[in-house]
């Protein structure tokens, strides 16, 4: 018990530093950006600095998840595609300063999943938000995002997949086990320390999910398992 | 001068050229070290402005590719990095010395006026 605590602690640090490190990064572009001191530079201000808020607050969602366990988490029927919908509109202001299309892929109907709908909402923003700002900086050709949900014999599969984030199992457990004392623990996907993936490990490590390689009509991505609930298909 | 500056953060790189621009530079931006090269080609730069934090190859692999070659063995190169100097110690022999860096920058101590000045100084 005292082993589990402390390995948990010492990820709880790992994910402390790499957020940290992270948040460099939008107050560096505030900074300069107020250097400039030009107006039109206000509203990628205002979306920078509300994507790092946003990033604290998910942060702080997967600690409270974490530590307080089940009693936190409030399971409740959840519409994937409407969390997905929200996602979307949450990271739009971003993707647009990042020149990243955002595209929105429900591949059918899905009655819901057992979810905390605030957590998976977190999860999939901090993900989006560090793939919008990695995607960039790959040599990609075409800076597009899918957040896509679609079936498999698990659930439904919720995620954010792009032809250039080619993210497999290996370097995601690699950048798992880096994550706080690497840099750049995701190497081929961030030149930053990823804090918005592990984030977003952490929040559906406390929902009962795993974060994992995915791939969608050709698209690779990362993307967790929800599972249906017969009962809640009936409601 | 021409600028070849190597930022992977898309609204940082804007930033920091308008910046260079400002200060009377043309500024070519890459994103990550292979469109690197191929943009210095191009280019041919005067100043290279790098991060060495970079996705895929590093800013390292960079600096062996851009060495590589005699026409450029001789642009300076500032590094301009998220990392502190002070991690940077045991390497600084090889990036002073055989890869020609001529200036380390702390990016979140480094104002867009140091920068141009110090790519004035190059």
């Amino acid at each position: 018990m005292a082993i589990h605590g402390n390995r948990q602690g010492a990820m709880s640090q790992q994910l402390l530093l790499a957020l940290a490190e992270q948040l460099k990064l939008p107050l560096l572009q505030i900074a300069r950006q107020a250097e400039l001191g030009q107006p039109s530079d206000l509203p990628a201000v205002q979306a920078t600095a509300e994507s790092a808020l946003k990033l604290i607050d998910s942060y702080l969602l997967g600690v409270r998840l974490s530590t307080e366990g089940q009693t936190a988490l409030a399971l409740e029927p959840v519409s994937v595609s409407s969390v997905l919908y929200d996602v979307a509109t949450d990271l739009t202001a971003a993707a647009q300063f990042y020149g990243v299309q955002l595209d929105l892929k429900v591949a059918g109907r899905y009655g819901p999943v057992l979810a905390n709908r605030q957590a998976l909402k977190s999860a999939l923003t901090s993900l989006g938000m560090a793939l919008i700002e990695s995607l960039p900086a790959l040599d990609a050709k075409r800076l597009s995002l899918d957040l896509a949900a679609h079936k498999c014999r698990y659930g439904i599969v919720a995620g954010i997949y792009s032809d250039s984030v080619k993210m497999r199992s290996v370097p995601l457990a690699d950048g798992r086990r880096l994550m706080g004392q690497s840099r750049q623990p995701l190497h081929d996907i961030s030149g930053q320390s990823a804090a918005g993936i592990f984030v977003a490990d952490q929040l559906f490590s406390a929902m009962q999910l795993k974060l994992q390689s995915s791939k969608f009509q050709n698209l690779h991505g990362l993307a967790a398992v929800l599972p249906v609930s017969p009962q809640l298909s009936l409601i | 001068m021409r600028i070849l500056l190597i930022e992977p953060d898309k609204i940082l790189a804007s930033t920091y050229k308008r910046a260079l621009v400002l200060a009377g530079h043309q500024v070519t931006m890459c994103a990550g070290a292979q469109a690197a090269i191929i943009a210095a080609d191009q280019t041919q730069p005067d100043v290279v402005v790098l991060e060495l934090q970079l996705p895929g190859h590093s800013g390292i692999e960079f600096l062996h590719e851009f060495r590589s070659y005699s026409d450029w063995s001789k642009v300076p190169v500032i590094v301009q990095s998220m990392v502190p100097a002070g991690e940077f110690a045991a390497s600084w022999p090889l990036l002073s010395g055989r890869l020609g860096v001529t200036e380390y920058l702390y990016k979140p101590l480094t104002s867009l006026q140091r920068l141009t000045q110090s790519v004035a100084a190059a």
